[in-house]
């Protein structure tokens, strides 16, 4: 098992360089000129030229990539073209907002839709069980941007109980740093509470047809105990597998959340960096990104062994 | 009782108390009412003036860099950092001399050489220094507070250049951070104006904050603009990027910002209902939206197309798809400079007023020798104005019978397709869209856009000898009467020829909270003598 | 064998009413009346985006920005944009857009997810090599690659589609590859692989049936989701171009406006709504077709 973990570690190193190299291709061929937007609207095409090389952008493809690569390798992400400050200090600014959204996000979906989505399951085909179903179409059939204006308009500007924009580091005390991900987070977990919910619904059915439920119910094990002991754990994997995958999906809902509630996170940074071609950011955000997605498919596919022993690797 | 009273009553009755919004975290009461929180037009994710030139970056380098002259109201340079400067008789020397007690942030007296060196730095970007450039004889400080400036031709427009409001503008920084190559960064950001940034508290995108730089000694003049005294009522000011319209809506409503400087129009009803805001124009100069055509290729290489476009075009299209329907902020603009200025002229802008001729319009498209080939119109979908634009360009385009090739970008892309000379078939372009600021468009000046150098022009490339002799004839022009009389000619000559499709000339609000004073219409944020009171 | 007076074992009640048989179409619309439900609706919307320009719609992109922001009226259902389009026009012809950016994502996505997932989960060697290059896809953000497809191109459905595809693939490829793994340890698989069945027949006749059941439920949510991936491109500027309705651009060019227009966003919110609703009724009802154990239950 150990030597497998550390061969996944491992494996992560090929996986980023080949996504690097992507990333890198794709945006070498993009048109689109950090140069010309650096320059302004009324430059000649000879400042833009001038920016261009002072930028060092004029250099042929495999040169820069293995500047870049070799900057990597000694810990350094290079320097943004627009901020003239170093990637790293960029991402290390942005980095706490969107982790907390994320970690209270997924808190509050898996806290509110696995509970749901096993009651679903235990009242299948009752009104519950059909309210409860038509609820999470409800929440990811709306955008993550239309829930967010409605909250922010009755929470914030309406009722004024909570801030509309913004957000206060935890070392500013934990309630300021809580209030400001309320409704963010509220808005970003309503389409994740949907689909976790309707996955454990779905996979607890599943499950409950099983006979071991069965003769656990003739043993006398009480509901709650079926629910949660047996059942449960045998529908985990599913259930587990969409928590992961939909980690992924947060950083999408996480660009229009930070837009819409001004939250300073890494959400905003990309879609910035992107539509000024502020390479260096780009690729500094996706090598994040590719790392941290691997630590979470890794950390899944641990949790597959914890929860069904028969899956081994 | 009103609606929100009656909301808040009813939730309160019906659930367990809330605590209520907590005060602003990191602040004491004291502290929070001399902050001043601002809505900027976009982020601020650089912040060198010279090498930077977007609008976002002056504004706020006006509050940390000082300048040699600044223009009032009127766009008149008054001294600002100079105490007097001399002329001589043939119009060639300049002295200019300092005002004591000028101080950078760091503490070092501002010296001659610092102004050198920055005006060296700043004449390589910007259109009026690069002319100054060409006649300068030699720049040199003479002593700690004076330096001379000496021209091989006379240059009337000096302190107009040295004072304009136009980016970039001349900021005097200290001369080891001026000594930067003009087309790369500065890293220090120190200056001698009335706030200081603070650096470690800058998140690019998100936040920007400046604070009260105690030993800046104001003129005694009253402020205008960027002259006379320069007066901080509040200690730190905060720049806070929403990038949502509705966001910056609700949170100055809500009192957590203070001043937001463009809020768009359809949303300005919403606010003016607000009793706690207050709402007005924010430029008087606007904006002039603009059409610009590629002079290079077909359809447009031919006059007789692009006047087909100007006689079929609705400036009120344009402009209500740009300001809505609020008719104080748009005019239609029969003409290619800024309304409400002394040098505005309509001369022969007859072809854009009057009813929409579309039938005469197309005949011309088909004289010109239009036979059905794309038109690539390049359209940035992540700028509102571009946008709306290209919206209706679309339209136009298609009643006029041209076959319409409709790229929908990002202005990235715009800006760097705009600048390939290929035909539109291999990555070029016919025609995009953008705005120019009005204070741009006052004059011949510093409007890149209007000139007709050919190659050396602004993108399209419009080549007319005609117009650019009428333009040289503005720069000769010695009083009023005649620069008025030349810029006649000028406009007209360019609307013959069509150096682009004006759009029309729009212009935008600002709206604050009403425990701030001070707030007045300019063509950037003028931070100084604004106060908040608690 | 009963004597006069022996016991005899009384008839045991009926444990189970009486199932009706019913046949043909009827009867199995009967029996899934969430089908019905949601196929019924989803037929609805793709009859209105076919027949859109016969359902009183003028041009959808004609403007009149004179017109601009009228509320619903008698002259236009919806109301009108902020350049004067008729809002019902838009959100008709909007449906074309986004049912064909949902189906082709979901379907596209589906199919190479699930060879990528089985060939992964079942074989093992190439297991790691795929998962890695799954991981790899995972973390380039859908809206950088359609950002860059857009400037490489312009604005079109088709890039959109590439670039949502490509983020959901990873997605379905986990998802069967989960099943999978718990699957291949089945006492029946075992069985099948002693009694000397090829690869290819585990797969198609053990593994495949029961990877269906969720990937339905998948695709469904991956259909509704592309349609919102898709509002949420618009909303950043690199979606549909806007000569092109979908809801998702009509929603994200009417946001900024929702709190004094809110009808903008509104209408084309609904019909996405219910698009999504009956997508997901329909992947219910065919979860539930297609596993027999759940049936009964149901």
């Amino acid at each position: 098992m150990l030597a497998h973990v550390v061969r996944r570690v491992i494996a992560t190193i090929p996986v980023m360089g080949v996504v690097a190299l992507f990333v890198f291709s794709l945006l070498y061929i993009a048109p689109g000129d950090p140069a010309a937007i650096i320059a302004g609207d009324q430059a000649t095409p000879a400042d833009v030229e001038r920016i261009r090389q002072s930028l060092r952008l004029d250099r042929p493809f495999l040169i820069r990539f293995g500047e870049w690569v070799w900057q990597i390798l000694h810990g350094d992400l290079g320097t943004s073209i627009f901020t003239n400050l170093p990637v790293t200090t960029m991402i290390a600014q942005r980095f706490e907002p969107t982790l907390s959204l994320m970690v209270v996000t997924l808190c509050f979906a898996v806290a509110i839709a696995v509970p749901v989505g096993v009651l679903a399951a235990w009242k299948a085909g009752t009104w519950i069980d059909r309210s409860i179903m038509a609820f999470a179409v409800f929440g990811f059939s709306v955008p993550v941007f239309v829930i967010g204006y409605l909250l922010a308009y009755v929470f914030a500007l309406e009722l004024e109980w909570l801030p509309v924009q913004g957000y206060t580091p935890i070392a500013d005390g934990i309630w300021p740093w809580f209030e400001n991900l309320i409704l963010p987070a509220v808005a970003l977990g309503c389409v994740y509470i949907a689909l976790i919910a309707r996955i454990t619904r779905a996979s607890m059915l599943e499950v409950l047809q099983q006979d071991y439920i069965r003769t656990a119910r003739a043993k006398g094990i009480g509901q709650r105990g079926i629910l949660f002991v047996h059942a449960l754990k045998n529908a985990a994997v599913p259930i587990v597998t969409v928590i992961g995958i939909g980690i992924a999906l947060l950083i999408g809902g996480a660009v229009v959340t930070e837009s819409v509630f001004a939250i300073p996170g890494l959400g905003r940074l990309t879609v910035d960096a992107i539509l000024r071609r502020d390479y260096p950011v780009i690729q500094g955000l996706v090598l994040l990104f590719s790392f941290a997605y691997v630590l979470v498919n890794l950390a899944i596919d641990l949790l597959y062994t914890v929860l069904d022993p028969r899956i081994r690797y | 009782m009103d609606r929100r009273t009656l909301l808040k009553a009813v939730a309160g009755a019906g659930t367990l108390a809330m605590p209520g919004r907590l005060a602003a975290p990191a602040l004491a009461q004291g502290a929070a009412a001399r902050t001043l929180r601002f809505v900027p037009q976009a982020d601020l994710a650089n912040f060198d003036p010279i090498w930077g030139t977007q609008y976002v970056v002056r504004n706020a380098s006006a509050m940390v860099w000082d300048t040699l002259y600044g223009v009032d109201e009127k766009l008149e340079p008054q001294r600002q950092m100079v105490e007097g400067e001399e002329v001589s008789s043939d119009g060639l020397t300049w002295t200019f001399r300092l005002r004591p007690g000028l101080k950078f942030h760091d503490g070092e007296p501002v010296l001659a050489k610092d102004a050198v060196a920055s005006i060296a730095r700043w004449s390589v970007r910007d259109p009026m220094g690069q002319m100054l450039n060409a006649i300068q004889q030699e720049l040199t400080a003479v002593d700690d507070r004076t330096f001379k400036w000496v021209l091989k031709k006379p240059y009337p427009k000096i302190k107009l250049a040295l004072g304009k409001n136009n980016t970039p503008i001349p900021f005097i920084m200290p001369e080891r951070v001026a000594k930067t190559d003009p087309f790369k960064q500065i890293s220090e950001y120190v200056g001698s104006g009335p706030m200081r940034f603070v650096k470690n508290e800058w998140a690019p995108g998100a936040k920007a904050v400046f604070e009260r730089f105690a030993e800046y000694a104001p003129r005694s003049e009253p402020v205008s603009w960027l002259s006379g005294g320069k007066r901080m009522m509040v200690d730190r000011i905060e720049w806070i990027v929403i990038p949502d319209p509705g966001t910056a809506s609700a949170a100055l409503q809500n009192g957590e910002v203070d001043w937001w400087e463009n809020p768009i129009p359809d949303l300005v009803p919403v606010l003016r209902k607000n009793r706690n805001v207050m709402v007005d124009i924010a430029d008087p100069l606007g904006n002039v939206g603009s059409f610009r055509m590629n002079h290079l290729y077909p359809p447009f290489n031919d006059v007789r197309a692009r006047r087909a476009v100007l006689m079929a075009m609705s400036q009120e299209d344009y402009m209500r798809a740009l300001v809505g329907d609020d008719t104080n902020l748009w005019k239609p603009l029969p003409g290619f400079f800024t309304p409400g200025t002394p040098l505005y002229t309509e001369a022969g802008g007859e072809i854009l007023k009057g009813p929409r001729n579309l039938d005469a319009a197309k005949k011309l498209l088909v004289e010109s020798g239009y036979s059905g080939q794309p038109v690539t119109c390049l359209v940035a979908q992540d700028q509102a104005i571009t946008k709306a634009q290209g919206d209706v360009t679309a339209d136009l385009l298609k009643r006029l019978g041209m076959n319409v090739d409709f790229a929908a970008i990002d202005w990235g892309t715009v800006g760097a397709r705009r600048a390939q000379k290929t035909p539109p078939g291999q990555g070029g372009w016919n025609m995009f869209h953008t705005w120019h600021a009005g204070a741009d468009c006052v004059s011949p000046a510093p409007y890149n856009a209007i000139r007709t150098t050919g190659d050396k022009a602004w993108f399209g490339w419009p080549n007319s000898p005609e117009v650019e002799t009428e333009i040289a004839a503005w720069f000769d022009a010695k009083n009023l009467a005649e620069e008025q009389a030349a810029m006649a000619r000028v406009n007209k000559a360019a609307l013959d020829f069509v150096v682009y499709a004006p759009t029309g000339f729009f212009l935008g609000y600002q709206a604050w909270r009403k425990n701030i004073t001070g707030i007045v219409k300019g063509p950037l944020p003028f931070f100084w003598g604004v106060t908040k009171t608690a | 064998m009963t004597a006069a007076g022996a016991a005899v074992a009384p008839d045991l009640p009926d444990l189970l009413p009486a199932v009706k048989p019913r046949h043909g179409i009827l009867g199995f619309l009967r029996r899934h009346p969430t089908i019905a439900a949601g196929g019924a609706l989803l037929i609805a919307m793709l009859m209105m985006a076919v027949f859109a320009p016969y359902l009183g719609t003028v041009d959808p992109t004609a403007l009149a920005p004179a017109r601009r922001l009228r509320p619903p009226s008698a002259d236009h259902w919806f109301g009108t944009d902020m350049l004067g389009r008729d809002l019902y026009s838009r959100v008709i012809y909007g449906a074309r857009v986004s049912l064909i950016v949902g189906f082709a994502v979901a379907t596209l996505a589906s199919v190479f997810g699930l060879a990528i997932g089985l060939f992964g989960g079942f074989i093992r060697w190439a297991d790691a090599l795929l998962m890695r290059v799954m991981d790899g896809l995972m973390s380039i953000p859908p809206i950088l690659l359609a950002v860059a497809l857009m400037a490489l191109t312009r604005g079109s459905v088709g890039n959109v589609i590439v670039a949502i595809t490509i983020a959901e693939i990873p997605r379905v490829s986990r998802l069967v590859r989960g099943v999978v793994l718990s699957l291949r340890e089945q006492p029946y698989v075992d069985a099948a692989v002693a009694a000397g069945t090829r690869t290819p027949m585990i797969i198609l006749r053990h593994i495949l049936p029961n990877t269906l059941a969720p990937m339905t439920v998948q695709a469904t949510y991956i259909c509704a989701s592309a349609m919102i991936v898709e509002a949420i491109l618009s909303f950043i500027g690199a979606g549909t171009p806007p000569t092109i309705p979908s809801w998702g651009n009509i929603m994200a060019e009417g946001r900024a406006l929702w709190q004094v227009k809110p009808y903008i966003v509104f209408f084309p919110a609904v019909f996405l709504s219910l698009t999504v609703l009956a997508v997901n009724l329909l992947g219910d009802g065919l979860r539930d077709a297609l596993d027999p154990r759940l049936a009964k239950r149901l």
